[in-house]
């Protein structure tokens, strides 16, 4: 599968290269574009997070990439390769809005499923699982139940579970969509602190402006009907951005200017 | 909680009371229903003679119970794997759902000796519940769980292995629990057919000319106790591992229609797969009969039944004996059926307006429903005798439980809202009912019907065998007491036949009547 379809161009730098990527969902008779024509390239070792409205296909985006989807036309390239045969190798990690554990594992062992999934040695792995549970800050609860657990400790479980394989690119679905206001401005911290522990290729779909000004490097807005990129916006600040960040005058005028981006046309 | 078991424990008392000092003092009652000690005065007198029948029936119940669900699970996985499977297997799982398993018991015997007739109609009883159960537990799992394993390069099998095996254990253990009592049943069922020496089914025939009460009570309550067992055991082995709850429990009692999707195909795969699901069951029996080296005049395959049927010599007798069976047989079975589920429904409505009613019935009926309907024989035969009435009694008795058990649901699934809005218009509970919950819980007959129409039959077919000596059921048994083989092979595939054609009629009224709406 993975050969044939790499006669495109090559991209050096790009870790991922979205080519031209439309989708259509037709149910009943009523067909929607879900993407129109989409291009996107994200830079190796980069933190790009999509902003866009419900429906403006952002998560049908994500999946793309992570290959749950098939485009009606375009390509996909992931580190130049097509995304079933790279996720194959354990090179893609992924963590979607609900955090998706297996309520009768514990969270070691939820951590551990992507390498069982791929048949890779648990024994050598065993380290690796404890090392990342302590870096999501769930030390003592290795053998706890998902049920036993908040709702941002699933979380946390889930993107432990994402980085288990040491992925070159990450995929998270609103990752903290499910969470309370409170509760996603201090996982906005963690995920940054995680992040930098080993900077990872990273694709985030959120529809929270904050979060996607305070993470990323590049934010890329979307929008509705057909589902299409309207602005791709570098955010300069420098890391660790510190909490203080979101209070500042600075961050304000990115996030306006994000804000003014996402507004309908007519609006602007 | 504790406080209602105290409750249940002591009304439980008060009935043996009630009952010991009737039986005690009037001599006609004693005739009739004697009493709880006299019963434990004959279980110590036939000691004897029930661990022996106690020890067969519990063996072959077991055996069949460990085989037909292996073969239940198997086939779950198969079917959720290979949905063409699934399809093709429709009318094999319809026959093995809808049919009165006292008619195979005769068959099991010609291709069979011992005790395998009782195991392997044992086993083929339980077969759909678990397989429903089971395949239900695969499907319904967390949407999301599938997206992760895709994500690293995992394909279906992983997703069998690492999602929806461990999902299933719940529905797994539920259908686990509905069997348990089920495999009695079928042995108790199988031991009518194959004429067996030890079982319960069998000392309850041999005592059935005596008509002890106190023995024939004694033979029905004891079968209760090991089917209950039986039930109890699953179910605290599914609350210990799975933590299953009465909603787990209801998944098992499905009727196909409930499980089998029906799949987006063209016109002539739709053809072709029906064409498939409907042969398979004769296939399956020609190939029985070819393997087992039986000779053909003992077990003929479906063309020679058909040919006895419609051609061979004797054949308008033989329609004509078979036709005054189902005429007597039919009848009966439509009205048990009918008074089962009409009963059943206003008890339903009753938990509605008085929802203490409801708490003190469901936990009463699901535990009921359990009991095998073979218990019920010694005590309508006390009570009713040997007439039609009997017959029909069993039908509506083991109609009526499980129908209230699913209406009853129907009936707490009326929105609350819909519900509140008559309240709120100052109607009370009558006007409610008649213009919300009724109507919502209406829908639920449809599937109520499909569930225990086969059960009013099987009860119907069970008290003409044992009591009234009439019908279809009586015309298997004189028949395997003739050596009629070809009658015994052509009374068994028409009574599957009927229950499976009821069964398909019942879910084409209810889809015509869902075009209406």
């Amino acid at each position: 599968m993975a050969s044939g379809r790499l006669d495109a161009q090559p991209y050096e730098s790009a870790d991922l290269s979205i080519e031209a990527v439309s989708k259509t969902f037709s149910t009943r008779g009523a067909s929607t574009q879900a993407l129109a024509s989409i291009s996107l390239k994200v830079r190796r070792g980069s933190f790009s997070a999509i902003i866009g409205p419900s429906g403006c296909g952002k998560s049908t985006l994500l999946r793309i990439v992570a290959g749950l989807e098939q485009p009606d036309s375009g390509t996909v390239l992931v580190r130049n390769e097509l995304p079933q045969a790279f996720r194959a190798r354990g090179e893609l990690g992924i963590a979607f809005q609900d955090p998706a554990l297996l309520s009768w594992r514990t969270v070691r062992r939820n951590v551990a499923l992507p390498l069982q999934v791929l048949n890779r040695p648990l024994n050598s792995h065993r380290q690796r699982i404890d090392d990342l549970i302590e870096l999501v800050g769930l030390s003592g609860y290795a053998d706890a139940l998902p049920g036993q657990l908040s709702g941002g400790m699933r979380q946390r479980v889930s993107i432990a579970r994402a980085l288990v394989t040491n992925p070159s690119v990450l995929l998270l679905d609103e990752p903290f969509g499910a969470l309370d206001q409170i509760l996603r401005r201090s996982m906005s911290q963690e995920l940054q602190r995680i992040w930098m522990a080993s900077p990872t290729t990273t694709l985030m779909v959120t529809h929270s402006i904050d979060e996607a000004a305070f993470l990323a490097d590049q934010v890329v807005v979307m929008n509705s009907e057909p589902g299409r990129i309207v602005d791709n916006i570098a955010i300069p600040f420098p890391r660790p951005r510190a909490p203080e960040l979101l209070t500042s005058p600075e961050f304000h005028t990115v996030c306006d200017r994000l804000a003014a981006a996402l507004a309908p046309r007519g609006t602007q | 909680m504790k406080r209602e078991s105290v409750k249940a424990a002591l009304g439980l008392l008060a009935t043996l009371a009630v009952w010991e000092i009737l039986g005690r003092s009037i001599p006609s009652v004693r005739d009739l229903i004697t009493s709880p000690s006299l019963i434990l005065a004959q279980y110590w007198t036939d000691a004897g003679l029930y661990i022996p029948h106690l020890l067969a029936t519990i063996r072959s119940s077991a055996l069949g119970f460990i085989i037909g669900n292996c073969a239940g699970v198997a086939a779950a996985i198969v079917f959720s794997r290979f949905p063409a499977f699934e399809n093709a297997f429709r009318g094999v799982n319809i026959a093995l759902f809808a049919m009165p398993a006292i008619v195979v018991g005769p068959i099991l015997a010609i291709i069979f000796s011992d005790n395998l007739p009782q195991i392997i109609l044992a086993a083929l009883v339980v077969y759909f519940p678990t397989m429903s159960a089971t395949l239900v537990g695969l499907r319904d799992i967390d949407p999301r769980l599938p997206d992760v394993i895709h994500a690293y390069g995992g394909g279906s099998n992983a997703i069998l292995r690492f999602v929806r095996l461990r999902s299933a254990l719940p529905a797994i253990l539920a259908g686990l629990r509905t069997a348990a009592p089920l495999s009695v049943l079928g042995a108790i069922l199988g031991e009518f057919g194959s004429g067996v020496r030890w079982g319960l089914g069998s000392f309850l025939l041999g005592s059935l000319g005596d008509a002890d009460p106190a023995r024939l009570l004694g033979i029905g309550l004891a079968a209760t106790a090991v089917s209950i067992a039986g039930y109890a055991v699953f179910s605290w082995l599914g609350g210990r591992m799975a933590g299953a709850s009465l909603a787990v429990t209801l998944a098992a009692d499905r009727s196909p229609d409930q499980i089998i999707p029906a799949g987006r195909y063209s016109w002539a795969q739709r053809t072709t797969l029906l064409f498939v699901a409907g042969m398979l069951p004769f296939v399956l029996w020609w190939l029985t009969v070819r393997i087992s080296h039986i000779s053909p005049i003992i077990a003929p395959g479906p063309v020679q039944t058909a040919r006895y049927l419609v051609s061979g010599p004797g054949s308008s007798d033989a329609r004509s004996s078979l036709l005054d069976a189902l005429a007597q047989t039919l009848p009966l079975a439509g009205l048990g059926l009918v008074c089962g589920i009409a009963a059943a429904f206003v008890v339903a409505a009753l938990t509605v307006t008085s929802p203490s009613v409801a708490k003190i019935i469901l936990p009463v009926a699901i535990l009921l429903q359990s009991m095998p309907l073979i218990a019920l024989v010694p005590l309508v035969l006390l009570l009713f005798g040997r007439g039609d009435v009997a017959s029909v009694l069993i039908s509506v008795l083991v109609v009526f439980f499980p129908a209230f058990v699913l209406l009853a649901q129907g009936f707490a699934l009326v929105p609350r809202a819909a519900r509140e809005l008559v309240q709120v218009y100052g109607g009370g509970r009558g006007k409610e009912l008649l213009l919300v919950s009724v109507p919502h819980a209406a829908s639920y007959l449809f599937a109520a019907a499909k569930l225990v129409a086969p059960r009013a039959l099987l009860g119907v077919m069970v008290a003409e065998w044992l009591l009234t000596g009439k019908g279809l059921g009586n015309l298997l048994n004189t028949s395997r007491g003739l050596l009629d083989y070809d009658m015994v092979w052509a009374g068994a595939v028409i009574s599957i036949l009927v229950a499976v054609v009821a069964y398909e009629a019942i879910s084409l009224v209810e889809r015509l009547s869902q075009g209406l709406r």
